[in-house]
């Protein structure tokens, strides 16, 4: 896409956006004719103050904690919400991939909905039937387009709405959290479409969770915090500083027990596990892990109510969900302290994956591996930071040595 | 000028809704032919053969029938009713799309008074295939005046649908009052009963019953629909005056209204 006279793709000047919190929700006519006014809200700024501009051509991420303002950032670009102060304007047209799917309706078949959807996003039909089949075969649905789309399966639908969503060919693409859903090789698919329109020259914005698809997609990011701009700049910068700066989202500050690790879900008093820890070999708890460094996790379970011998299994994923590696404990019986918890220690002298985000499954089973106690998937999370070795890239830390010599004999 | 009425949007999203209109039911369109047709025989069978209500003779068609009578304003009237109800909930009903998408927002309330209305034509059609048939009342050469005035019921009714779909997204009230005013309304039109049964020589604060009760706009369009499908005559310079006012200024309104409500939808809704 030709920038037309080099002006930004999206520019934001002091933008503001404010909600309005009602006490109470449940409007009447009468309870407004009564009051003489509107009832009661609270305001709040989601956003307050946001200036950036993103230029043509780029990808773009936007991160933040929850409830950060990001998403509302997104639907004030895409026209959904107006903003309060300050003006966001975007040079191009521009469409936004908020929820897939959105404007279906489930009586209509796929055909039905191709048209509806792509009227919907701006296109007229005959934009739709020059697309048609490019929609259906990138969504892989020939044998299922006449069909109700309330027949069609959550994967099938989120295909189609991508599908229409893509094809609509936008000069600027805004994505929130939509490539969550649907399986890996549909996520690799978008992710490659993605690719192909960042080589067209148009303009990604990206809201996300995942650092790791943010960082690897996104040449520049910008952090929300709070309803106002953290940190942009080059996208390994910011997310850096996002993962060291805990803003609120649940980063427990550094030198704290569990430093490090942000659970993604609570264990509760019922569960056999008690804790998972991030330590160094002195088994002081760490801030973050190095690539390449010595790391040990310790997984502190109820041994006494667990009545047997236990075998701890980790589970270690990258962010966007690749796993990494599963590891067992083996039979590591040992005592039970007073209060009836055994702590298991997996110690690694050189912790060989690339920086980045990644997540702990913890399980425990009993000796014979049949049956489960308990399964914890993505329970944890945490950040591996680059070591001081030679750059490298990839998913692995080999960890060897280079020897240069003279050759021959 | 054309691109801003987004043609394509407003076909798509009125097919939607005839397409869904009576999917997954056994009768399907039969439905949309069955109810004003109970509608007639029941209220035939009350206002004709129990209150012995007459319908008044066609002038100039010499034609005098109740059920003609009745089904050349009722089919217009059913028309207004389902719109403006079925409009009522056109934005809250969409709250997925409109807080996921930005397009513009009026299409919605107006591609359902339009669904609506390709009813309201393929009833009428039928009504005068029927009436043709059944009375020997020949009204075809009439089409392009009964075009002109159902289009102009349908600018009324968009600006209607307008303001009620955006008013109802602050207040939920406006569709249980909706449901609890469109029958007095219809009571209060001349449509089971001729105009002239209402009294003239009776006065209210010293304007007679009838001038108040010719306040109410749709008096305008049920006499205008008789004038030309039942007495077959080219309705009064004063009516058309006063129907294309009320659909001028009420599509007006409805837009300002509905372009006022418009920023605070998606938070709202």
């Amino acid at each position: 896409m030709p920038s037309p006279s080099g002006a930004p793709a999206i520019s934001l000047a002091g933008l503001g956006k404010k909600f309005r919190l009602t006490h109470d929700r449940n409007w009447t006519l009468k309870a407004t004719l009564l009051a003489g006014h509107r009832t009661r809200y609270e305001e709040f700024w989601a956003l307050r103050d946001v200036s950036f501009d993103i230029p043509h051509g780029s990808t773009f991420g936007i991160i933040g904690g929850n409830g950060s303002g990001k998403s509302t950032l997104l639907k004030v670009l895409a026209g959904i919400l107006r903003a309060d102060e300050g003006t966001a304007t975007a040079n191009g047209r521009l469409s936004a991939l908020l929820e897939l799917g959105a404007g279906f309706h489930p009586e209509l078949t796929g055909r039905e909905n191709i048209y509806l959807n792509g009227a919907i996003l701006g296109f007229t039909a005959r934009d739709i039937r020059q697309r048609f089949d490019d929609i259906v075969g990138f969504a892989e649905l020939d044998q299922f387009i006449d069909e109700p789309v309330r027949n069609y399966s959550s994967g099938m639908y989120v295909r189609l709405g991508f599908s229409v969503a893509i094809h609509v060919e936008p000069e600027i693409l805004l994505v929130d959290e939509v490539l969550a859903v649907g399986d890996h090789t549909f996520q690799r698919r978008c992710l490659e479409r993605f690719d192909r329109l960042r080589d067209e020259g148009r303009t990604i914005v990206v809201v996300s969770h995942d650092l790791d698809m943010i960082g690897w997609l996104c040449e520049r990011t910008a952090w929300i915090n709070h309803g106002s701009l953290a940190a942009i700049g080059p996208s390994g910068e910011v997310i850096q500083k996002f993962v060291d700066g805990g803003d609120g989202a649940g980063l427990p500050a550094p030198g704290t027990p569990g430093a490090g690790l942000l659970s993604l879900r609570g264990l509760g008093p019922d569960d056999l596990v008690r804790s998972v820890d991030l330590l160094d070999p002195n088994g002081q708890p760490l801030p973050a892990a190095t690539s390449g460094g010595p790391v040990t996790f310790r997984v502190r379970y109820d041994a006494a109510r667990a009545g047997e011998t236990v075998i701890v299994a980790l589970g270690l994923y990258r962010a966007d969900g690749t796993h990494v590696t599963s590891i067992n404990s083996g039979a590591a019986a040992a005592a039970a302290g007073s209060d009836g918890v055994v702590e298991v220690d997996y110690h690694l002298p050189a912790l060989p994956v690339q920086p980045g985000t990644y997540e702990l499954s913890v399980a425990l089973h009993d000796t014979t591996m049949k049956k489960v106690f308990e399964r914890h998937t993505h329970l944890v999370r945490f950040s591996v930071e680059p070591g001081g070795g030679d750059h490298q890239t990839g998913l692995v830390a080999l960890g060897g040595t280079w020897q240069a010599r003279a050759g021959g004999a | 000028m054309v691109a801003l009425l987004h043609p394509d949007l407003l076909i798509n999203l009125t097919l939607r809704d005839l397409r869904s209109q009576y999917k997954r039911s056994a009768l399907g369109w039969t439905w949309s032919v069955l109810n004003p047709l109970v509608a007639v025989v029941v209220y035939s069978a009350v206002f004709s053969l129990f209150l012995r209500i007459q319908p008044t003779v066609g002038d100039p068609s010499g034609l005098d029938s109740y059920a003609v009578f009745l089904l050349v304003t009722l089919l217009p009237w059913q028309f207004f009713v389902t719109s403006l109800t079925g409009a009522t909930r056109a934005i809250t009903s969409n709250s997925s799309l409109i807080t996921k998408i930005y397009f513009p927002r009026w299409v919605l309330p107006t591609s359902a008074v339009l669904a609506r209305f390709i009813t309201l034509l393929v009833e009428m059609a039928v009504l005068l295939v029927v009436i043709a048939l059944w009375e020997g009342h020949i009204a075809f050469q009439w089409i392009p005046v009964v075009l002109a005035l159902m289009v102009l019921q349908l600018l009324f009714t968009v600006g209607l649908a307008l303001m009620i779909s955006a008013a109802n997204v602050y207040f939920r009230d406006i569709q249980h009052f909706l449901n609890v005013a469109m029958q007095p309304w219809m009571f209060l039109t001349p449509i089971l009963y001729p105009l002239n049964l209402v009294p003239s020589d009776r006065e209210l604060f010293g304007i007679s019953y009838r001038t108040l009760y010719q306040l109410n706009p749709m008096v305008s369009w049920a006499k205008a629909y008789r004038n030309v499908l039942y007495d077959l005559r080219f309705p009064s310079a004063e009516r058309w005056l006063g129907i294309v006012i009320a659909a001028g200024v009420v599509l007006a309104l409805g837009f300002r209204v509905f372009n006022r409500l418009e920023p605070r939808m998606a938070e709202e809704v």
